[in-house]
């Protein structure tokens, strides 16, 4: 059993040669198709380089998480890299934009995925998202067993633990984000507060979108050309979140502003569209009642003079800039105390691969005890529960010390060989203990990741 | 001997504190409890006072900072728990525990007036309705520091990183400004009753309702301002760091008041 990771992603490739995997990965049928070619990878002598295998596929990064056969011992992997390398690109030489990780470094690898460290943007919380639906469509077309299951719910956890334990994901880092944030932090609660929106752009768009996830209901759309407006609606907008939106005559904003609680602008203007002299009679008929704006449009359309006026606050894209650099900031150094957790979660695992590899040892050598008990005792105890108790008593006391210390060798890099002497002293077999090639099989698993999704 | 009893929370208010050194993710957690507790060993002796000696004068002057102690905890948990901010204990919690520290160093005299009965009664509740009013007020003062350091803070752009989810939870200006107006509507009326009760007591004990004592003069400046700032927020929509500021200078007004007529000038009061 190894584990073996094979990808790409923002930091290895550009985005062409992440577009053209992407491509080839866009359907859960595309994929499956893939995972089945890697499953079905054989030796010249037949056997199968990969048991079990997940591909996730983001707008960053495509990943193959594989568990190889025990006789590959990873030797399969440059195999399979140069054959993955053929299969997106046609060409073998593509196969340095890929990344190749194995056993410890791939845990590593995917625990730091999971927990949004290897992101884009650190602590990005899509990710482990992506990385669920990637394990829950393995696991419901049966690519996935027990290792893997094992991994992923490793990743899960640590994961977990990286976001509550640390603020990596506390403090907001894209503007849309921020400017939400920041409202939060001048009104108690969103849901009663109107927004009027001056302009159809993107930020525009992605900003409206935070506002209606955190309960705005009343989202005003002033437009120069009003059809532009209507098809930006229409176009940029999920029908839940259109019920929210009005779209009104771009002459008639300036009667709305002394309703509206926030305005966001994003206007193409090159000159203010809300000067000092018009907030100035609007703050006065809003009786003093805090008014957020946000000019998130280059050049700038709202006049900085207006964050003077008392209950008036100006946020423009350099303001939130300069909070989301900090943010960023701080990211970077909860990143740096992440690792750790992550570091922790390699470790436990690596240590529960390990013990993997004595199961089967421990298994024989009690069988073998057991044999021996059960023809030498036949003679003396009848009754076969009495008989069954004295066997299991027996093998318990005598292989307590051993077994202990087979567990302990595990633990060491060098004590494969006293396994492999033991195995010879006593003539031992040793089983597969993750079941083979039987994948799929550990249904609660995948039941489980269906209920923390 | 009752008076070391104050002891108990204060101890644990100070030592609720502690958990902040430890820069543990449930810090916050484990000092509301300790808060809690804390205030629950308060509402017990003040209960245990109540049950031994009832609501009667003449009063040990003690008592009278104890209660204000609880009644401004009190007030401040239920705000606290109403509009989901309870980290004003945060800041309220070390006045509370001054209050118990006065109230343990304070003279164990007894506050005898030599009156009627009825009278006594009045003075009573005289003093319940003003404690109830300042602690109100207490309330808003801190909430209004708090405002106009929040305000500055956006309004300036600075320290802007700080501003994230958790650091900043529960500061918005609006929040803020609303327990604010809830402080000085509710506050408004005790204080207005209390006066008048004052009033009235001196008019009985003096035999003029208007004695031109200090306290009078600056119990009407510190109601006229209260009075002024509820006027413009209801009528005239005064909100934000105008209405902070105005609650501030109220309070910085009565502490003024209050001091002079209890510890440095008693004659201040009335009181010989």
């Amino acid at each position: 059993m190894d584990i073996l990771i094979i990808g790409l992603n923002h930091k290895s490739a550009e985005i062409g040669e992440r577009e053209a995997v992407s491509k080839k990965l866009l359907t859960v049928e595309l994929r499956q198709e893939f995972t089945d070619r890697l499953l079905g990878l054989k030796d010249e002598n037949g056997r199968s380089f990969v048991k079990e295998a997940v591909v996730l596929t983001t707008c960053n990064r495509s990943e193959f998480i594989m568990n190889l056969s025990s006789w590959a011992h990873g030797k399969g992997g440059h195999i399979i890299k140069n054959y993955i390398a053929k299969y997106f690109f046609g060409d073998a030489a593509e196969e340095n934009i890929f990344y190749m990780y194995l056993n410890e470094d791939a845990a590593r690898h995917l625990f730091s995925v999971a927990s949004s460290l290897d992101s884009m943007i650190i602590g990005e919380p899509q990710i482990l998202g992506q990385l669920k639906e990637a394990y829950n469509e393995a696991c419901k077309f049966k690519k996935s067993g027990r290792f893997l299951n094992k991994l992923f719910h490793k990743a899960f956890n640590c994961a977990k633990t990286v976001r509550t334990e640390t603020r990596i994901a506390a403090s907001p880092v894209s503007v849309s984000y921020a400017a939400v944030e920041l409202s939060k932090k001048i009104f108690n609660s969103l849901d009663e507060k109107k927004v009027l929106l001056l302009g159809a752009g993107e930020m525009g768009k992605l900003t409206v979108k935070h506002f209606i996830k955190n309960g705005v209901r009343n989202i005003y759309i002033a437009n120069r050309t009003k059809e532009n407006a209507d098809k930006f609606v229409e176009e940029s907008f999920a029908a839940s979140e259109r019920e929210y939106l009005n779209v009104i005559d771009f002459s008639e904003y300036y009667k709305l502003l002394p309703q509206s609680d926030i305005v966001l602008c994003s206007t193409g203007s090159e000159g203010y569209v809300l000067k000092y002299a018009d907030i100035l009679p609007v703050i006065k008929i809003r009786k003093q009642k805090p008014l957020f704006l946000i000019d998130i449009s280059m050049p700038r359309n709202i006049d900085p003079e207006i964050n003077k006026i008392p209950n008036v606050y100006l946020f423009d894209i350099d303001d939130i800039g300069k909070m989301i650099e900090g943010n960023i900031e701080i990211r970077k150094q909860e990143a740096d105390a992440a690792k750790e957790f992550v570091e922790t979660a390699v470790k436990d695992f690596m240590s529960w691969k390990e013990s993997l590899n004595v199961v089967p040892v421990i298994i024989s050598l009690r069988k073998k005890v057991k044999d021996i008990l059960e023809i030498e005792l036949s003679g003396y105890i009848n009754d076969k529960k009495e008989k069954d108790l004295v066997i299991n008593s027996l093998t318990n006391k005598i292989l307590h010390e051993p077994t202990m210390l087979i567990k302990k060798a595990s633990a060491n890099p060098e004590g494969s060989n006293s396994i492999e002497t033991l195995k010879a002293l006593f003539n031992l077999d040793s089983e597969d203990p993750t079941g083979g090639d039987k994948r799929g099989e550990d249904e609660n698993a995948c039941k489980y990741i269906k209920l923390i999704k | 001997m009752l008076k070391e009893l104050y002891l108990i929370p204060v101890a644990i208010y100070i030592f609720s504190y502690i958990p902040f050194l430890f820069k543990e993710k449930k810090v916050y957690k484990v000092f509301l409890s300790l808060i809690y507790t804390g205030f629950a060993v308060q509402t017990s002796i003040f209960f245990i006072f109540l049950s031994v000696k009832g609501l009667t004068m003449p009063v040990h002057i003690d008592r009278f900072v104890f209660f204000n102690a609880w009644i401004l905890m009190f007030i401040v948990v239920l705000f606290g728990i109403f509009y989901k901010a309870d980290y004003i204990l945060l800041y309220i919690t070390p006045l509370v525990a001054l209050n118990l520290l006065v109230g343990f160093f304070v003279p164990h005299v007894h506050i005898k007036p030599d009156m009627l009965n009825t009278d006594r009664t009045i003075l009573l509740t005289h003093i319940i309705l003003i404690l109830i009013g300042d602690s109100l007020f207490a309330l808003a003062f801190i909430v209004s520091l708090i405002y106009i350091f929040q305000e500055r803070k956006i309004k300036n752009k600075k320290n802007l990183k700080i501003l994230d989810t958790n650091s900043g939870r529960g500061y918005n200006l609006e929040l803020l400004d609303n327990i604010n107006y809830q402080c000085l509507k509710i506050g408004f009326p005790f204080i207005t009753l209390g006066i008048v009760m004052g009033l009235y007591l001196s008019g009985s004990l003096f035999r003029t309702f208007i004695v031109v004592k200090p306290i009078e003069i600056m119990s009407l400046i510190t109601w006229l301002i209260y009075a002024v700032l509820l006027h413009e927020r209801v009528a005239k929509g005064l909100r934000g760091k105008r209405a902070a500021i105005f609650s501030v200078a109220g309070f910085l007004l009565i502490l003024f008041s209050l001091s002079f007529s209890f510890y440095l000038f008693p004659s201040f009061h009335g009181f010989e």
